[in-house]
């Protein structure tokens, strides 16, 4: 009993520490990512979604390629995950853009998934996306569970293999799904940057 | 200074000598920012950033603005293939970090040779200084600066960059792309029903879809066999992954990202022969969403009297034999100049694996110049180095090429896992090793009736010639089955056919 306690006690202090880094240094912005947000339906959405296993933000820029061309692998994951008890939103992370724009662009690309425009980059900022497409595990707790890239097909700016050899997104996925740790909760994303 | 016309580095013609290689990159027409196209100083001439006093400060308007002008904007502006405008300061500060880091690494501008500015037309590459530059405004959260200090804005000329073109050739209907996949070689037919030989001067490419376009090749067809293919394949076109499936009868040249045209200099002309098909291989990258593509080519003719013919001719090694899993594959090719002649462009080509080819010529004389070295090959950026001052190369110059491969576990763009042994071939997990030279032969006056030699293998030195004499040799064993001591088109498809069947596999004893 003694030794669970301090056990999880350690374990708190290391998530603690890790939540810190993740949401707070980063960009200097609030702990929690326990929020609510109105998508371009006017929906509130509670952000962890109640309920589910995980939450997903995956950031797009409507005019970044590499974001662009990942589109129907993130449309694939959704379809494999959503009914495994893991929900996805789709974030803009970009200033200048808007509800019209991010409807027909969602259409387009077959996103059928919330949609967040997050113009003050208040929610790119919180999870620490540097990039699009990037995406941010939340835990039904709030805390992160994993952020980086989609998987390492893209190598470097210009520079892409033709097969992924690394899935990171459906393998945190799966390990949450399965209960266990996430192999490796962040990982580099390539793409277009976020403004700071 | 005379600008080198655009057919100073015009492509594929050297498909001419048959070699259904192709896949060649092969890209007509400038090099991205061709303000000098259109009136403006190539190098943001308008500006002259006065000498730096100790503590300044890098501003956008007077420091980063002629960089970008004259290296950014013409690829990155509204309806052309960039993915976002880079006119303005609110363009460039949005991007202000990624600029920093793609000036830094080299990926921006495109540009992959040792040599710049100085030696190739319209040559994209930043000084150490002006890349240093770009940071010192990023890390400083890129400041506007003074409205007076900012240049005047590029003007570029909308649609065909040379006027209305003579002749405007496209497919019979749009093609339909997929969201996701491999890429896609797409090859339309079309007929240009001409009753007599052409000389062009230049070819434009509007590509339709700029997300999806990648490059444009245009090939021509005299046997109706590209028909056939079209006919046999539903949809606009037909699928044809490198070649275009046929031996072509030349090129009128090609364009990629950021190519500019330009009308070739008076006297000079490529050939459109009678009555032949325009075989436009568009190279499609998918874009996460289905899209449709028309691309249509323009066609300008020579305006006066051509004295001579653009021709190519290729330094070619087809035995590349590269093994699983090494990193530096080295292999060399060499071809002699028989004729005078003087070099206009040069065109290297490789696939995935590829990462530096160098092409110098030896002169007879001794001396030895330096063609071009591609220390960064990218399969993705397949560039035509114009050169701003042709080069003579007299007869019996040895054209050399070196060429390295990386087909270990190591290079993220091996298409093959686990490596494989790689031989020549048309498809992306094939390699090839080739230079096409794009010259004119200076003894050559068609004015006058006098009709340069075409150089054997139909002015590409046919499958052979990049050969040693040895090899050559050997391979004449092989195929030229007449013993005329050359190959005819039958004999060529069957060593085609073999080096296709087998690799570059180079036999230890000849077959029996």
């Amino acid at each position: 009993m003694f030794d669970f306690k301090s056990k999880a006690s350690r374990q708190l202090l290391v998530l603690g520490a890790l939540t810190f880094n993740v949401w707070g240094i980063a960009h200097g912005a609030p702990l929690t990512l326990k929020t609510t947000v109105t998508d371009i339906s006017g929906k509130t959405q509670r952000l962890p979604t109640p309920g589910q296993k995980a939450t997903v933000l995956v950031f797009i820029a409507h005019d970044c390629p590499i974001s662009n061309a990942y589109a129907p692998e993130i449309s694939r994951i959704v379809a494999d995950y959503a009914k495994r008890g893991v929900r996805f939103l789709v974030a803009y992370a970009e200033s200048d853009f808007n509800v019209v724009g991010a409807r027909k662009h969602a259409r387009a690309y077959g996103f059928q998934v919330p949609i967040i425009l997050d113009s003050k980059f208040r929610l790119s900022h919180a999870a620490g996306a540097t990039v699009t497409p990037e995406v941010a595990i939340l835990a039904p707790d709030g805390h992160n569970l994993y952020r980086g890239r989609i998987d390492n097909r893209f190598v470097s700016y210009g520079k892409k293999r033709a097969q992924p050899s690394q899935r990171d997104l459906r393998d945190a996925l799966d390990a949450i799904v399965a209960g266990r740790p996430v192999p490796h909760p962040t990982t580099t994303a390539i793409g277009c940057f976020i403004p700071e | 200074m005379k600008f080198p016309s655009i057919f100073r580095w015009p492509l594929a013609l050297a498909l001419t000598s048959g070699v259904a290689v192709s896949c060649a990159g092969l890209l007509n027409q400038s090099q991205p920012g061709g303000f000098t196209a259109i009136g403006l100083p190539a190098k943001g001439g308008s500006v002259a950033p006065k000498a730096a006093p100790a503590a300044k400060v890098v501003t956008f308007n007077k420091d980063i603005a002629p960089i970008i002008y004259s290296n950014c904007s013409s690829c990155h502006r509204a309806g052309e293939v960039a993915p976002f405008p880079l006119l303005s300061y609110d363009d460039a500060k949005k991007r202000a970090k990624q600029i920093a880091i793609v000036t830094e690494s080299h990926v921006m501008p495109p540009w992959k040779a040792d040599e710049g500015k100085e030696k190739f037309a319209d040559a994209h590459q930043l000084s150490m200084d002006e890349i240093a530059k770009i940071r010192q405004w990023t890390d400083a959260g890129a400041p506007e600066g003074a409205k007076a200090d900012l240049p005047p804005a590029p003007k570029f000329a909308q649609g065909w960059q040379n006027g209305e073109p003579d002749a405007i050739f496209q497919a019979t209907e749009a093609y339909n792309l997929a969201a996701e996949g491999d890429d896609v070689y797409r090859c339309y037919v079309i007929p240009t029903n001409y009753t007599e030989d052409r000389y062009v001067s230049a070819m434009e490419v509007r590509p339709g879809n700029h997300a999806v376009v990648h490059h444009v090749i245009a090939y021509l067809d005299t046997s109706g066999k590209a028909r056939e293919k079209d006919a046999a394949d539903p949809g606009p076109g037909y699928t044809s992954f490198g070649g275009i499936g046929v031996t072509p009868a030349g090129s009128l040249g090609g364009w990629a990202p950021g190519l500019v045209p330009r009308l070739a200099d008076a006297g000079e002309g490529i050939l459109l022969p009678k009555g032949a098909d325009i075989v436009l291989q568009v190279h499609y990258h998918k874009s996460g969403k289905p899209e449709t593509d028309l691309t249509k080519i323009g066609v300008y003719f020579a305006k006066g009297p051509v004295d001579k013919r653009i021709r190519s001719m290729m330094v070619i090694n087809p035995l590349i034999r590269i093994p699983a899993g090494d990193a530096n594959y080295t292999t060399t090719a060499t071809r002699k100049v028989r004729d005078d002649i003087t070099v206009l462009s040069i065109t290297p080509h490789m696939h995935l694996l590829g990462k530096d080819m160098q092409i110098s010529a030896a002169l007879p004389d001794g001396s030895e110049k330096k063609l071009v070295h591609v220390n960064d090959w990218d399969f993705n950026w397949q560039m035509i180095y114009g050169l701003k001052q042709p080069m003579k190369l007299p007869a019996g110059t040895q054209v050399n090429l070196t060429a390295r491969y990386d087909n270990s576990t190591d290079n993220p763009l091996n298409p093959t896992t686990p490596p494989r042994t790689v031989t020549w071939g048309e498809q992306t997990t094939d390699e090839m090793c080739i230079a096409f030279l794009f010259y004119t032969v200076d003894s050559e006056h068609l004015t006058k009736g006098e009709v340069a030699e075409t150089m054997p293998g139909g002015g590409g030195g046919g499958i052979l010639g990049g050969l040693s004499p040895g090899l050559r040799q050997m391979a004449m064993k092989l195929f030229d089955k007449d013993g005329d001591g050359k190959l005819n088109e039958e004999e060529r498809q069957t060593a085609l056919a073999w080096w296709r069947d087998h690799g570059a596999a180079i036999p230890a004893t000849p077959p029996q």
